[in-house]
């Protein structure tokens, strides 16, 4: 078994063997990341695959003194922001009043209670503009300013389409719980 | 809109717990799918260590392409190939021994030749004494060639000598008189490395030029530079159109050239208080001129120097040998480079059970209750601490008393103070620094 240490060496060297292992080691891990920034796995795994060939040939970037682990998420974070502008054009973007006026009518939510493929199929429903800004800042804990930033957009923006993302989920989630909350009711 | 936060946060961490580290799996054909746009990308990117029998195809047909190309133009191969050596004046510089060696350059030599010697001074360093240190600028100025009078001392069979055979020296040196015009030289004796001009006389048809120490030329005018010490007889063999020909000589003396070396002592030397010592390790030289850097200049050996004043001085030895030849090391900024420093906080927080005198320690420094530098090499001292109104609130010549942030027995107002130190460092180094430091209350 190769230290993550040597797979990176010997990937800097390009070795196919130590590339084939970094891809087994991660590629779950990574593809974890992808799937919360993608619409569907397809897309997820097109954003992993620009990830690893990001990886493999800017390995020699990664200076050996923080978290390896923490790198990879960057990149492939970094790599999911660059394909939501790749594709930003073709994207069919939901109007903004369709959740404007949504009611949080919720107020908290067991853990255990979701899947994560339940949440990952909330967040590929949502518009990509929200689950971005919802993705990067709820869970990788960039604020606002870093997001506008990486998306290219304001601050404010910003703001408001994590509010609405959050709304939209909740929303999602709400139903999903009375259908699943139906249908443990109907087992008991 | 506290409440909502905290629900917030809480919907935040359904998310963040349940999906920032889950992992997914990756359909199967992704891996063999990813491992081929690798493959296709590396191919295009040139990467050595995947140096495979694809590049070196590419390089032995690029190479052969190349082959052929300069083949068919002999002209623009002679450019990229290493030249044969008595082709022109250029070549002429292949010195040494250059009829076995012909890539061998002779400042190439030289230039190892001195980075032994500066490096074994660098060695030296540690056993005490020496104050060159290796981030100083060093120069050496190569000697300077002495021109001699044009003194030929030809050697020349006449011209119906046909056999060729070198006679007898003395009837050679009254012939020489005779035909020295056959051959010219830049001068016959000077220091090495000595470069000379050679020109032969016009009327013959071919000329062939041996130097003396290995070298050749079929040139009319070579050049050619001798570098290392020595005497050597240089001939010159002409041929003319009616099939005769004749050989001359004339004999170059190269004188050795001179090392330009020292050290100063002692190596942490205090300015203006210690006597400088200058330690002189030069070789083949008889005669130095020191120039102290600061207008002084001195023709001993081993000569002792007292600055004035702390500066920037760039010391220069010439080294001059019995014939006149002459190296230069300058060692420039010689005092400079101490690694001494004087340095303050920002902040410091009082100690508001009173004052303490100001004398520090490990213990109050963990509390930062004493406004004091962290130096190094500090000789002389002077702290001065005012208020932002002017209000001179500490004065201290000695470092190891700091400010309690007292006057007068009161504990000072929170707030910004602005000190003033001037003093020197133990090299002699003047230093002096203006800051301010913020007075905190706990």
């Amino acid at each position: 078994m190769m230290s993550d240490q040597q797979i990176i060496e010997g990937c800097a060297k390009h070795n196919r063997k130590a590339q084939q292992l970094l891809y087994d080691k991660y590629s779950r891990f990574l593809l974890g990341i992808c799937l919360r920034y993608a619409s569907d796995k397809a897309e997820a795994e097109d954003i992993l695959q620009d990830s690893f060939l990001k990886i493999f040939f800017n390995i020699q970037e990664f200076s050996g003194t923080g978290s390896f682990i923490g790198w990879l998420r960057k990149v492939a974070v970094n790599t999911a922001i660059t394909h939501y502008h790749k594709n930003l054009k073709y994207r069919y973007h939901i109007e903004i009043e369709e959740y404007v006026s949504v009611e949080t009518g919720v107020s908290s939510f067991e853990e255990d209670f979701f899947t994560s493929d339940e949440l990952y199929k909330v967040l590929n429903d949502l518009p990509a503009g929200y689950r971005m800004v919802f993705n990067l800042y709820a869970i990788e804990g960039y604020k606002h300013k870093e997001i506008a930033e990486m998306l290219g957009i304001d601050t404010n923006t910003s703001k408001s389409q994590y509010s609405r993302a959050k709304a939209a989920l909740r929303e999602k989630l709400d139903k999903l719980r009375r259908i699943k909350g139906s249908y443990s009711a109907g087992n008991i | 809109m506290l409440e909502e936060k905290e629900e917030d946060k809480v919907f935040d961490e359904l998310f963040r717990n349940k999906l920032e580290n889950n992992e997914v799996i990756p359909s199967e054909s992704l891996n063999q799918v990813l491992m081929q746009k690798l493959g296709r990308k590396e191919f295009l990117h040139f990467i050595p260590s995947r140096f495979n029998i694809w590049y070196l195809g590419g390089i032995v047909a690029a190479g052969t392409t190349l082959a052929l190309i300069l083949s068919s133009d002999p002209g623009e191969e002679m450019n990229l190939q290493p030249e044969p050596p008595f082709d022109t004046v250029n070549k002429s510089e292949i010195s040494l021994n250059s009829g076995q060696d012909i890539s061998q350059i002779p400042s190439i030599p030289q230039t190892i030749d001195n980075q032994a010697v500066i490096s074994k001074r660098n060695s030296t360093l540690k056993s005490g004494n020496s104050n060159i240190r290796g981030d100083k600028e060093q120069t050496t100025a190569s000697g300077e060639i002495i021109s001699a009078p044009q003194n030929i001392t030809g050697t020349v069979s006449g011209k119906d000598v046909l056999s060729g055979q070198i006679e007898g020296k003395d009837k050679l040196q009254e012939t020489a008189n005779r035909t020295s015009n056959i051959i010219g030289a830049s001068v016959t004796s000077g220091c090495a490395p000595l470069r000379v001009s050679f020109k032969g006389a016009d009327t013959f048809r071919s000329y062939r030029w041996s130097f003396g120490d290995g070298g050749f030329s079929d040139e009319k005018e070579p050049a050619w530079l001798f570098d290392v010490e020595g005497e050597y007889d240089v001939q010159l063999q002409v041929s003319g159109d009616d099939g005769t020909w004749s050989v001359s000589s004339v004999r170059i003396t190269v004188y050795p050239k001179p090392v330009a070396r020292f050290e100063i002592s002692p190596e942490d030397a205090a300015i203006p208080d210690d006597e400088i010592v200058f330690l002189n390790y030069s070789g083949n030289s008889v005669r130095y001129k020191w120039n102290f850097g600061d207008g002084n200049s001195s023709d001993q050996f081993e000569p002792r120097h007292s600055y004035r004043k702390f500066d920037n001085y760039s010391i220069r030895l010439v080294a001059l040998s019995e014939f006149g030849c002459a190296d230069t090391l300058e060692v420039k900024n010689a005092f400079a480079g101490s690694g001494y420093y004087i340095n303050f906080p920002n902040a410091f927080i009082p100690n508001s059970n009173g004052p303490s005198g100001g004398y520090y320690s490990q213990k109050s420094d963990e509390a930062a209750d004493v406004f004091h530098p962290v130096y190094s090499g500090v000789s002389d001292y002077q702290l001065r601490i005012f208020t932002r109104l002017g209000i001179l609130v500490f004065e201290s010549n000695d470092i190891n008393m700091g400010w309690d942030g007292y006057f007068k027995g009161q504990l000072c107002n929170q707030g910004v103070y602005v000190w003033k130190v001037r003093g020197s460092y133990i090299n002699g180094e003047p230093f002096t620094k203006i800051g301010d430091v913020t007075l905190l209350k706990n």
